[in-house]
């Protein structure tokens, strides 16, 4: 596992967690090593994961080599599986981009939270996991915990997907419920989400839709087989959105919402959804609406960010073991 | 595309039959229809019909058919599906400039503004468009918003 920040710790609590499980889909399931910016841990017998579950920063485990790097560990690992966790770069990838492509070049599976290798490089990321014969998967890119890619390949494998609508970003919803149910301004609901951690020291990648963009590209390059860049979503952040504008949503039956969406256009925009709607969802939750042909209407609902979060990648992983098993 | 169509029927035997074989031969789907003899006036019965045809050529070959057959044609129109949107327009808004513009199809219904408390101002549309039109007329408005440095928030 590379990074051991907020992600990377809650999974390793949840590899402690649901060992059993693990053991069960294989006997000899192991977490040999985890890298971060200062060093790394490895134990080729496996790290003590009861230790990992409890520190809150690497080098605290017995395991810890200072000056280690996260590109050497893949290398001298051995491991089957590369679980990617380090901070989204929408810019080059960076440092996941080399990671993962590290990873498929020495044989092995990938699982990553990751969004920005997934934005900026997904085709050459897929073919060279399919050059590779390995699996890439990246549930945890797009809405947390939300089963969204395992949905469409596991249970929609006749359909084909013809739109993608959905609020794909907890920090704008929580602010937007906020001015719908309490009529407060775009400024002060900002400020209150800011309060109680829901957004980053810098929160125009929540507002002004730059995060849920990343996701209409990685959801329409996945799911509708196109071959799109950040730069193709148009987007329209919830700053100017005003609780005049809210309120006289309101007052005809609508919510306004952060809504991204993937047909003929791409798009990142507040929309008008009406309150009963499936899409209407508040506070943090995400929601994500697909248009098949054969399912027609399907909408899952769920936490997009947070703890919540290893969910996926966990489903990744023992799908991973499950199949090479 | 659907058509509503009334023809006068001369009240004979067969006459239905007559004016329904141009509609079949050209692919029109009968959707309605409704055969009034109680209001025959001039010796000829109101048959008001829905159809829905495949292009406006072959309504039209359907209809110079018809008239080659004698079947008098009162009234034919083109029946245009109407989409009601509503949207909210956030910004500088000149409501003259908007009710004034050459969106072909686009009727405002009503709308409702909003006092602003910011500098943004702040308006809700109810829009009337041909269904069909909907995703260009939207365009334009977005367009329109755009360059008066104003958001345009549509429904989902």
């Amino acid at each position: 596992m590379i990074g051991f920040g907020f992600i990377g710790r809650h999974l390793a609590q949840a590899l402690y967690v649901k060992r059993d499980v693990l053991k069960k889909v294989d006997k000899g399931f192991k977490l040999v090593g985890v890298g971060e910016i200062d060093g790394c841990a490895y134990n080729e017998k496996g790290l003590n994961l009861e230790e990992l579950a409890s520190i809150k920063k690497l080098s605290g485990c017995k395991d810890f080599s200072k000056g280690k790097t996260s590109v050497e560990l893949i290398e001298d690992s051995g491991a089957d599986i590369m679980i990617e966790t380090t901070p989204t770069n929408i810019k080059d990838g960076q440092p996941g981009l080399t990671h993962i492509e590290k990873a498929l070049e020495e044989g092995m599976h990938v699982v990553t939270s990751n969004k920005g290798p997934m934005v900026v490089a997904f085709k050459k990321l897929t073919d060279l996991a399919k050059k590779k014969a390995c699996e890439l998967r990246y549930e945890a890119t797009v809405a947390g915990a939300l089963p969204v890619f395992s949905l469409v390949r596991d249970c929609l494998r006749g359909d084909k997907i013809l739109k993608i609508s959905g609020i794909l970003n907890g920090t704008s919803n929580y602010i937007l419920s906020r001015m719908y149910f309490e009529g407060m301004s775009f400024e002060l609901a900002l400020r209150e989400a800011q309060e109680r951690g829901f957004t980053e020291a810098d929160p125009s990648y929540d507002i002004e839709g730059i995060d849920p963009a990343c996701k209409v590209v990685i959801l329409a390059n996945a799911l509708m087989d196109r071959n799109v860049k950040f730069e193709d979503v148009e987007r329209i952040g919830i700053r100017r959105v005003t609780p005049e504008a809210v309120n006289l949503a309101k007052r005809a039956g609508y919510a306004i919402k952060l809504i991204g969406t993937v047909d003929e256009t791409l798009e990142v925009a507040p929309k008008l959804i009406l309150e009963n709607h499936p899409l209407c969802v508040h506070g943090t939750l995400n929601a994500l609406h697909l248009e098949a042909d054969l399912a027609g209407e399907i909408t899952v609902i769920g936490y997009g960010a947070g703890k919540e979060t290893v969910s996926a990648i966990m489903n990744d992983i023992i799908s991973i073991v499950k199949t090479s098993a | 595309m659907k058509f509503d169509l009334t023809l006068g029927l001369v009240d004979r035997p067969g006459q239905l039959l007559k004016a329904l074989e141009p509609i079949a031969k050209n692919g029109g789907n009968l959707i309605y229809i409704l055969h009034e003899r109680e209001k025959i006036t001039g010796g000829f019965i109101p048959v008001s019909l829905v159809v829905d045809f495949p292009t406006v050529e072959s309504f039209d070959r359907t209809k110079r058919e018809l008239e080659k057959r004698g079947v008098s044609i009162i009234k034919s129109e083109e029946i245009i599906e109407k989409s009601l949107i509503t949207c909210i327009l956030v910004g500088r808004i000149d409501m003259e400039k908007l009710t004034e513009s050459d969106i072909e199809g686009m009727k405002i219904i009503n709308f409702e503004a909003s006092a602003p408390t910011s500098k943004e101002a702040c308006i809700r549309l109810n829009i009337e468009a041909p269904v069909k039109a909907v995703g260009k007329i939207m365009s334009r408005l977005k367009e329109m918003a755009k360059k008066e440095d104003a958001i345009l928030i549509s429904s989902v």
